[in-house]
């Protein structure tokens, strides 16, 4: 019996937690391996750092194995990712070149134990040219996009999709970004992990030092957006709406965020957000180590409201941390923060600044509705974004595709 | 009578290889193509998704009408339409299929939606999973049922239906054992009218049903 999974139980429910380990047992030990690009920074890596470890627990011999790669060869996923944001991108043959060579690189390290596993699941296109390159594969190979693909740079598009044709079947977060491939395509919305640093309840002291720490002022509202220093996250847009609201509200506002190994262009997004903040004393950027975990937490429980602007956005799991911390969500009209932030019960979904400065404005107007929102917020996370839910929907995809044929109905 | 074992489920969802749809015509053609499964995710698994309570209609389509149509005539025929009231899913997909035909007969230009915003059909795998809780004497549903998750009253009263028995929740069907006896429970759960309920309400309904039988023995 694991600690692990039962410490859970709290939070969700033992039958929950009981589904889960029923599930491991009919997998019966299967060796399932997941790959992607990064240990460290960004969602996948955030999901990956829990799921592995309960795959385990609820009975699966799970490994996560992370992809190594050269400069050149970020710049060119990092590419390939905007690409399939629909952002048009300039990639050369040499580009893709060096895209398969580092995936074949990677692949005879990883041959033995990609060749072997029962099940192995590609975590987003840097590591997707993993499977051509395995033609003596035992297992079922699952490709997972988290990324809001609905509208891709067609020239991307298509050369991923030869790659990803090969799949036994993929999963996306929402139905808008699953794409025409020939296999099964799962719609799996992402979670997160209540127990994490990111998100276990914290004293009243560790928020007060982090308070301290960057000097925020207890007395005035506090606007937080928590993201990677990414474009597709507009951070200049969260300032265009805090300086909006700051000629008649004294609010603060706070851009914390980090950048991954396996995005190089976060720094001159950095420097950017950098320029245009033209050192305002109640704007905080906050460039914070991947570790940063606790940090965060409190940034994001201290704030009266949590922002997530995005133009483009896979799924936005800042989205769900902030609604699990009980605070309303002003975020983009976009992706999955759509399927999280519903107008008036758990925030609002803004097109431009000033929208987003219309509902902070509204919000801290009217002060019962933050509480009652972010009340709302936190029990829709609790019913559907916790990483149970998750757990349990890979499990069961994992029983569904090792039997050749799309199921019905499974009885565990 | 043979004690009622409780079981729980939950959704895989998939798409259903079907191409969405952007206009009216289009959800028509998808419609009448699509598989039975998608017609019954599209009507009847709405409530296990994420949602709100209150939505305007328990149906997708209906809803796809009304926000991304912007066709609150149709929306609002559609969103009467109660799955559960028809014999078949073919019978809901003709009745289903008739009204947007007759919408299409009197708008002047096809409703159609904006990219992005496009109808996708789906299908599900349903997991059931096996519990160890079971009741073993009528008195003791009600009491069962006000524990019982979203997923446990979805599965026994609602997909019930598709199942044999057909048209009959599992509670009922349980009750049938000893039908003479059990007939005022048995009466209670049929009047209720469940199908615009979200689950949490269809499960006060059944308590607060059952326990009115209860107060009368």
């Amino acid at each position: 019996m694991s600690d692990r999974l039962s410490a859970y139980e709290g939070i969700v429910g033992s039958s929950r937690i009981t589904q889960l380990r029923r599930i491991g047992k009919k997998l019966g030990g299967i060796r399932v391996v997941h790959v992607n690009s990064t240990r460290q920074g960004g969602g996948v890596a955030e999901i990956l750092d829990w799921m592995v470890p309960l795959m385990r627990e609820a009975g699966l011999d799970a490994t996560w194995e992370v992809i190594e790669g050269t400069d050149d060869f970020f710049e060119v996923t990092k590419n390939i990712h905007n690409g399939l944001q629909g952002r048009p991108v300039d990639l050369s043959h040499r580009g893709w070149k060096i895209f398969q060579e580092v995936n074949e690189m990677n692949m005879e390290r990883l041959r033995p134990t990609l060749t072997d596993a029962d099940i192995v699941v590609i975590h987003d296109p840097q590591p997707a040219f993993l499977l051509p390159l395995c033609s003596e594969r035992k297992g079922k190979w699952v490709w997972r996009g988290h990324i809001d693909i609905s509208r891709p740079f067609r020239p991307v598009w298509k050369v991923l999709r030869t790659m990803l044709e090969k799949y036994d079947a993929s999963i996306f977060s929402m139905c808008e970004f699953a794409q025409a491939l020939p296999h099964t395509q799962y719609i799996v919305p992402p979670s997160i992990d209540p127990l994490s640093s990111k998100n276990r309840d914290l004293d009243m002291s560790e928020l007060e030092n982090v308070r301290a720490r960057f000097g925020l002022d207890p007395e005035r509202p506090l606007l937080v957006q928590v993201s990677r220093f990414d474009r597709f996250k507009d951070p200049v847009g969260v300032i265009q709406a805090y300086r909006m609201v700051r000629k008649v509200l004294p609010v603060q506002l706070v851009l914390a965020g980090g950048t991954a190994t396996d995005d190089p262009e976060g720094k001159a997004v950095l420097e950017d957000v950098m320029e245009v903040a033209e050192e305002d004393p109640d704007i905080h950027v906050l460039n914070l180590p991947p570790n940063a975990h606790e940090t965060i937490n409190a940034l994001q429980r201290l704030a009266d409201i949590i922002l997530q602007k995005s133009t483009r956005e896979g799924f936005g799991l800042t989205v769900t941390e902030g609604m699990w911390k009980g605070k309303p969500v002003i975020g983009g009209d976009t992706g999955g923060i759509r399927l999280q932030v519903v107008n008036h019960h758990t925030g609002f979904l803004v097109n431009t600044p000033e929208g987003a400065a219309h509902r902070i404005r509204y919000l801290l107007h009217h002060q019962n509705r933050i509480s009652e929102m972010g009340a709302v917020a936190r029990e829709f996370v609790r019913e559907n974004f916790l990483l149970t839910r998750h757990l349990r929907e890979y499990l069961t995809l994992f029983l569904a595709i090792r039997r050749e044929t799309d199921v019905r109905r499974l009885e565990v | 009578m043979t004690p009622f074992q409780v079981k729980d489920c939950g959704l895989l969802v998939r798409m259903s290889g079907l191409p969405s749809a952007i206009n009216l015509r289009e959800l028509r053609e998808r419609i009448a193509a699509c598989s039975e499964n998608v017609l019954f995710h599209h009507f009847c698994e709405t409530q296990l998704r994420p949602a709100f309570d209150h939505p305007d209609y328990r149906n997708d389509f209906a809803v796809w009408a009304k926000w991304y149509l912007s066709d609150r005539v149709l929306a609002e025929r559609l969103g009467i339409l109660d799955p559960f009231s028809m014999s078949s899913l073919e019978e809901l997909r003709a009745v289903t299929l008739d009204i947007i035909d007759e919408r299409l007969s009197e708008v002047a230009m096809i409703p159609s939606a904006a990219q992005g915003d496009e109808f996708f059909f789906l299908e599900t795998t349903t997991v059931v999973f096996h519990t160890e809780e079971q009741v073993t004497h009528p008195r003791d549903l009600a009491k069962t049922i006000k524990d019982m998750s979203n997923g446990s009253v979805y599965y026994h009263f609602l997909e019930a239906r598709r199942r044999e028995p057909v048209g009959t929740d599992d509670f009922s069907a349980w009750l049938k054992e000893e039908e003479k006896k059990n007939a005022k429970y048995i009466r209670a759960l049929e009047s209720i009218d469940f199908y615009f309920h979200s689950l949490g309400n269809l499960k006060e309904d059944i308590v607060a049903a059952l326990r009115k039988v209860d107060r009368k023995r």
